[in-house]
């Protein structure tokens, strides 16, 4: 039997998506293993966390709230430790979030298991579990197999689809943390927002970028019109951040962030490999680009062959009338 | 103020990884090798602490004698003084958990009042070596930083979080792992480059460090390549504004992704 936790982030309360795609999807894997799927909620509440895992399939919710309210990675670490130690999970699913990124290897280390990153397929195979990730910028994919159980597994956010399976509300039992043991040294004095109520890269269905095609700063305004029409995120390629045009934060690429959505509208971007490294597992690509011989077509499942500061605004407009 | 930089030598980005069949290993000559970009913030972060209050920069790595090129040029030649590759066989093909135990050993050795790395390589693009040899060696972490200011025997990190960055104190002895946005990396100058060669450079095995070459946790299976995208469907119209508003019509009505 299999039984797989899923990690599911809260920040200020707040649930991330990529939880409710994770127990979905472990809900199939433990369907057909023979296991049960539980939810690990570290601060938050409890009882709404339940709510929603159990309706995308989990069976139970183990919840440890003392310390646990804002994260950092010694008290969270060991508290995923702890879970893990006392009720055994063979595989732990943790969202490549930010916090993710940084939980995952911090209770791998703790507890001597193997940890593998950001994945975008998860199989169980010949007895084991097979993960699939993108290496060399996406230019390669590879299986990866893990010796140990518990193995900790990063799920790239969207990878998965969350399934709203109408289940009830998930049993809930609190469990300890292990918090009497943890003085943190790293603490996290405050928190900034950047960007107040934009939609993040990493998590948005639809991604709207521009590259040096947009010729200047002030002409990202046409990226961020089109992203606000699709409720979508605004991203940029290395030579926009590079040349100052938008801050880094919002860069796709091999040297900025991965992105996974239903939808990414390339606008003046040639497609170099670097940045088709951080979009390319998108499911749908648009293409916009005056040169009909640049790389991004190769990769695009529509694309326009024009000048986007023609495109562009009537694509909103169009899209506003649409969306309504 | 003693200084480490755990770096890796990875294939340029522009490389070419040809697969014609699944295959349960990767044909690796010919690739051109160069410093993980990320790496290249740690360094140039170290260098500037040292500009500011003194100490001592030593560049650590595990890898093959053909690592030496890039140790020197973009680290002893920026300004780390001396370098140390672990080059043993038995680390062939080592996973996270077994090259942070190595390189934790190595670590150890040394004292030092700050362990900085990249935030990932860009090879196997995993991320979590930083984090995993601050929990071998018991220390504080504080990952993905992208602005740095150390006070006496503590520090203050930005770290990139989504949709805006954590501000976390710290005590030293502890372990950064660096993001762009960190620091504009200089670039080696020729002469630079010429007396980088009279620096210290210490190559030593497993055995050296007083360590069993430890075992992967992780098995590869397979490597395969990306499945192939359909091809592009161009979206026309009398004008822009028509190709326009016809991709508006595609893009709701057929692709249904809006
Ligand atoms: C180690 C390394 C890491 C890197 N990491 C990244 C990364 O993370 N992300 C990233 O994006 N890049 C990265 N790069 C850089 C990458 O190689 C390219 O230089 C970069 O992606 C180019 O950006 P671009 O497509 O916006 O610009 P360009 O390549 O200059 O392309 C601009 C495009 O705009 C089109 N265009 C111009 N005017 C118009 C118009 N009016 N209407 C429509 N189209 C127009 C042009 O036809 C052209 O195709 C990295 C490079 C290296 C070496």
């Amino acid at each position: 039997m299999a039984n797989i936790a899923v990690f599911i982030e809260q920040r200020d309360g707040a649930f991330k998506k990529v939880a409710w795609q994770m127990i979905s999807q472990a809900r199939k894997l433990a369907d057909a293993s023979g296991g049960e799927v539980w939810g690990v909620l570290l601060g938050g509440d409890p009882a709404a966390a339940a709510a929603l895992a159990g309706k995308h399939g989990a069976h139970r919710l183990f919840a440890a709230g003392d310390q646990l309210e804002r994260y950092d990675s010694e008290r969270y670490g060991t508290a995923l430790a702890a879970f893990c130690r006392t009720q055994k999970p063979d595989l732990v699913l943790i969202g490549a979030t930010a916090l993710g990124r940084d939980l995952g290897p911090t209770a791998a280390a703790k507890l001597g298991c193997a940890c593998i990153s950001d994945a975008i397929a998860l199989k169980f195979e010949g007895g084991a579990w097979e993960v699939r990730r993108p290496i060399y910028a996406g230019k390669c994919f590879v299986d990866v197999v893990p010796k140990t159980a518990p193995a900790i597994v990063g799920i790239r956010p969207n990878a998965f689809v969350a399934q709203d399976g109408g289940g009830a509300a998930a049993a809930v039992t609190a469990f300890d943390a292990g918090q009497a043991q943890v003085t943190p040294r790293a603490i996290v004095r405050e928190i900034v927002g950047s960007d107040g109520g934009r939609v993040e890269l990493t998590e948005a269905d639809i991604v709207v970028s521009g590259g040096r095609g947009i010729k200047g700063p002030e002409n990202y305004v046409l990226i961020e019109e089109l992203a606000a029409a699709l409720n979508a995120a605004a991203g940029a390629s290395r030579a926009v951040v590079d040349a100052g045009w938008v801050d880094y934060s919002h860069q796709v690429g091999q040297t900025g962030k991965t992105v996974g959505p239903n939808l990414y509208i390339a606008c003046g971007i040639s497609g170099a490999i670097q940045h088709l490294a951080g979009m390319s597992s998108s499911k749908c690509i648009v293409a916009i680009n005056k040169d009909p011989a640049a790389p991004i077509f190769k990769v695009a499942d529509f694309g326009v062959v024009g000048d986007l500061f023609e495109v562009l605004p009537a694509l909103t407009k169009a899209v506003k009338e649409i969306r309504g | 103020m003693k200084i480490a930089v755990c770096v890796k030598q990875v294939p340029d980005s522009e490389t070419r990884i040809n697969l014609a069949a699944p295959a349960a290993k990767l044909d690796q000559t010919g690739f051109t090798r160069v410093l993980n970009p990320y790496d290249a913030y740690a360094v140039e972060e170290a260098v500037r602490i040292k500009e500011a209050r003194g100490g001592e920069i030593t560049a650590i790595t595990v890898g093959p004698e053909t690592v030496k090129e890039t140790l020197k040029k973009d680290c002893l030649a920026v300004g780390c003084d001396k370098a140390i590759i672990i080059n043993d066989p038995a680390l062939a093909g080592a996973d996270e958990a077994a090259i942070a135990e190595v390189l934790a050993a190595a670590l150890k050795q040394g004292g030092y009042d700050l362990i900085l790395f990249g935030i990932k390589a860009i090879d196997d693009d995993s991320g979590q070596i930083g984090i995993l040899v601050a929990e071998k060696l018991g220390l504080p972490h504080v990952a993905t930083i992208t602005k740095l200011e150390l006070g006496e025997g503590t520090l203050t990190a930005h770290r990139e979080i989504e949709g805006g960055k954590e501000i976390v104190d710290c005590p030293l002895p502890a372990v950064l792992t660096c993001q762009k946005g960190l620091n504009e990396p200089r670039l080696p100058s020729l002469p630079n480059i010429m007396k980088a060669g009279m620096k210290p450079m210490q190559v030593v095995t497993c055995a050296d460090l007083g360590l069993t070459p430890p075992a992967s946790l992780v098995e590869i299976r397979q490597y395969s390549p990306p499945p192939a995208r359909g091809t592009c469907r161009l979206v026309t119209g009398d004008d822009a504004a028509a190709a326009a508003r016809e991709l508006a019509r595609v893009l709701n009505e057929e692709a249904k992704v809006i």
